[in-house]
């Protein structure tokens, strides 16, 4: 409890007071502001843009990296058993790697002179975009760098959920008559819904959370193409000049929001998802 | 049972994500300003008898924190009065956050490195003590103006200089020699540079030169250039309250440098230190823009013969020269006058020839001191024949017209001075996609930087203001 109040609700009480005044970068002095910081955030084209930023950013990662996710668990859950374990730690690997690692090694691949991607894209004769410094390409290239990182994660929650289906629900499909198919649209995903919400959620959070791969890839840009809510957070408050209250006032609406996301989801998903 | 569950999801929901918080703050390399890692070294006791214990944190990372211990070693051989414990911090922006918190908690360093944007900053902390009230009388003639009076402010020398770089044009000697061009004229301007530019592309090469669209080489051009970034003659007379960027030389300089990667001279590389090298090695790039404290790596990690020559400057302008990079030594206050006396020996001893000479060499940091320059001991004449790269680098600072004709200081390459300085050098990078990405013309690119900039100097000053 001790340890609790130290390490979560005091920085919570402190993060709300500095949300409330201006302080000068080297916090020897404080302005009291009240809401002025809120509204002006509320207001401001810079604040909607990263709010904006982040919901493409959860579009763009969460339907994509758990359906990919499934189909990869699905094939991985059919017999080919004598090479699975060493497909399951393949997809597996990029999870252990750290988001500043991947970053890093996406940057090269999306180098426009001498990155991988744009020389291949070149030996089919297509002249590749400048991926990382166009507002057109840089969410997307970065989204793909995420869902890359994220995949492994997803597809052992999916496999893990797969195996839970007992096999006697598929002898069952099979004497109805179903293929393989109506298998899997009918037994499969019902069955898997508790698991999919869990990787809903998680995703959701995660995607909000993004910051690794946008800080190596595009440090927010081009423009502000790339900067999500708690990129602008770290921005303000840990770098250069250090507008500590703004940030931690942004923090505050990037923890309302993420938790309205999360009561939708919950309240969403509810009358959906059947457990077994 | 199905609440249970839910309950269940829920619970490992929130695990995870505080599991995610936790790994976001410890595997990001810049933030996390960290109070703990400031402790355990403040609180070190002093290892014998009466030795004064200095705290020295660094921001020198790899090869250049070796060379920093390495003299941090020397000096705690050459006395036994006080001994230097260097920490080292992170980034300058770790270095930074760490001091923030160690003065909350109590436990603040006797010398802190920080960067020149950082200059206002520090001022404003209160808690510096400035190197001229430690200093000897006239001592402070013994450093080379640009990196002295960068770091001053009307009282005197406030800090002292330690790792100084300047802005450098890195070429590659074959592509140069291939398009038929000679060394670049020290004092070559934009068209001088377009020139080149035609002859390179004409020789085959695909790309005239390469640089990140970081705030800094258009700081840097238009000082050469001779254009102030801030008004109150660049922050030097008063608090700087708005921006001189957006008007004549800034233009011109901010065209030119859009131009060259509109104009397909250069790739568009994005905000990047790193992305601009792996171009210029590829051989895709006969020039690249940095810094001159990458001399040695430059030399080293090219497979082709790499020269460099100055950084060009605007047609309608004269050659002023470049402003001081790097970072400084800043005194803490400790609030004990011998404890202050034992900080400063060790930051005095750091400026003598030796030290410099084992920092210059070792790391390609300029020495801050005019002996050096006017008389060269032998071992570094040696190096200076040996190294022409970093000839260059002190010619261009050397050559640099601190004082206009008239006597009076030329603010332009004293560099600005300005409490939200890296949050407007931010603003400019994103100039820079306002035109390339976002259609933008540069001066209307920069017309909207200056506004953002204004706002942003506006509320820093409001701090001081009664």
């Amino acid at each position: 409890m001790v340890v609790l109040a130290i390490f979560v609700y005091w920085p919570i009480v402190e993060s709300l007071r500095l949300s409330l005044n201006r302080v000068a970068p080297f916090g020897n002095a404080e302005i009291f502001v009240g809401l002025d910081q809120y509204t002006r955030l509320l207001t401001s084209g810079e604040f909607w843009n990263n709010v904006l930023v982040s919901i493409y950013f959860m579009l763009g990662t969460v339907p994509v990296g758990i359906g990919l996710a499934v189909v990869i668990a699905l094939l991985l859950s059919y017999p080919v058993r004598r090479l699975s374990w060493a497909h399951r730690m393949l997809i597996f690997v990029p999870v252990v790697i750290s988001s500043a690692v991947a970053g890093v090694l996406f940057r090269w691949l999306y180098n426009p002179v001498v990155g991988h991607i744009n020389t291949w894209l070149g030996a089919f004769g297509i002249d590749g975009p400048n991926w990382l410094n166009t507002r057109t390409w840089a969410l997307f290239a970065v989204t793909v760098a995420v869902v890359w990182r994220q995949l492994g994660f997803n597809v052992i929650i999916a496999l893990a959920g797969l195996q839970q289906i007992d096999d006697s629900y598929y002898d069952a499909a099979k004497v109805d008559g179903a293929g393989t198919w109506d298998r899997i649209r009918y037994v499969t995903l019902p069955l898997l819904s508790p698991t999919l919400l869990f990787l809903v959620v998680i995703n959701v959070i995660i995607s909000f959370q993004a910051f690794g791969e946008i800080d190596i890839l595009t440090m927010g840009g081009p423009g502000q193409a790339t900067e999500n809510l708690v990129y602008s957070v770290f921005v303000d408050g840990f770098v250069g000049t250090r507008f500590r209250g703004l940030a931690s006032a942004q923090a505050f609406l990037l923890a309302l929001l993420v938790m309205g996301v999360s009561f939708v989801q919950f309240r969403g998903f509810r009358s959906r998802v059947h457990y077994g | 049972m199905k609440k249970l569950r839910t309950i269940l999801v829920l619970l490992a929901a929130f695990a995870l994500v505080a599991a995610a918080c936790g790994d976001s703050d410890g595997g990001d390399t810049t933030a996390a300003p960290s109070a703990t890692t400031a402790a355990p070294g403040a609180t070190t006791a002093a290892p014998s008898g009466d030795a004064i214990t200095i705290e020295f944190w660094h921001a020198m990372a790899d090869d250049l924190g070796a060379v920093v211990d390495e003299l941090v070693d020397r000096y705690n051989a050459s006395q036994s009065d006080v001994v230097v414990n260097a920490t080292f911090q992170g980034s300058y922006d770790d270095t930074y956050n760490a001091l923030l918190a160690s003065f909350d908690a109590g436990t603040a360093p006797n010398i802190v490195q920080n960067f020149d944007l950082a200059a206002q900053t520090m001022f404003d902390t209160g808690r510096l003590v400035p190197a001229h009230e430690l200093m000897a009388e006239g001592e402070a003639d013994g450093f080379l103006a640009a990196p002295r009076d960068y770091y001053s402010d009307d009282t005197g020398m406030v800090a002292l200089a330690f790792n100084s770089s300047t802005p450098i044009v890195y070429y590659n000697a074959e592509m140069f020699e291939a398009a038929g061009l000679d060394q670049p004229d020290p004092d070559w301007n934009f068209s001088d540079f377009l020139d080149a530019c035609e002859a390179i592309e004409a020789s085959g090469v695909q790309f005239c030169a390469t640089f990140g669209t970081v705030g800094w080489f258009f700081e840097q051009i238009l000082a050469n250039s001779g254009g102030l970034y801030f008004n109150n003659d660049n922050g030097r007379t008063a608090r700087a309250t708005e921006v001189e960027f957006n008007k004549g030389q800034g233009v011109e300089v901010f065209d030119f440098l859009t131009g060259l990667i509109a104009d397909g001279h250069a790739p568009n590389l994005g905000n990047t230190w790193s992305d601009t090298d792996s171009v210029f090695f590829a051989g895709e790039a006969a020039m690249i823009f940095d810094s001159t404290s990458g001399a040695r790596g430059f030399q080293d990690n090219a497979d082709f013969e790499v020269k460099t020559a100055f950084i060009p400057h605007s047609d309608s302008s004269e050659r002023n020269g470049v402003v001081i990079g790097g970072a400084a030594l800043w005194l803490i206050d400790s609030g004990d006058d011998a404890t202050n006396q034992a900080a400063w020996d060790f930051m005095r001893y750091m400026t003598l020839a030796d030290q410099q000479i084992t920092w210059h060499t070792g790391t390609g940091y300029f020495p801050v001191i005019a002996s050096l320059q006017d008389a060269p001991t032998p071992e570094l004449s040696t190096f200076w024949d040996e190294n022409p790269n970093f000839v260059t680098a002190i010619d261009q600072l050397a050559t640099t017209r601190t004082v206009n004709d008239d006597g009076s200081p030329n603010y332009a390459v004293l560099g600005g001075r300005a409490g939200p300085f890296p949050e407007i050098r931010r603003i400019i990078v994103e100039a820079y996609s306002a035109v390339l990405d976002g259609g933008s013309t540069p001066q209307e690119a920069l017309d909207e930087a200056a506004e953002r900039a204004n706002e942003a100097l506006a509320g820093y000053n409001a701090f001081f203001d009664g």
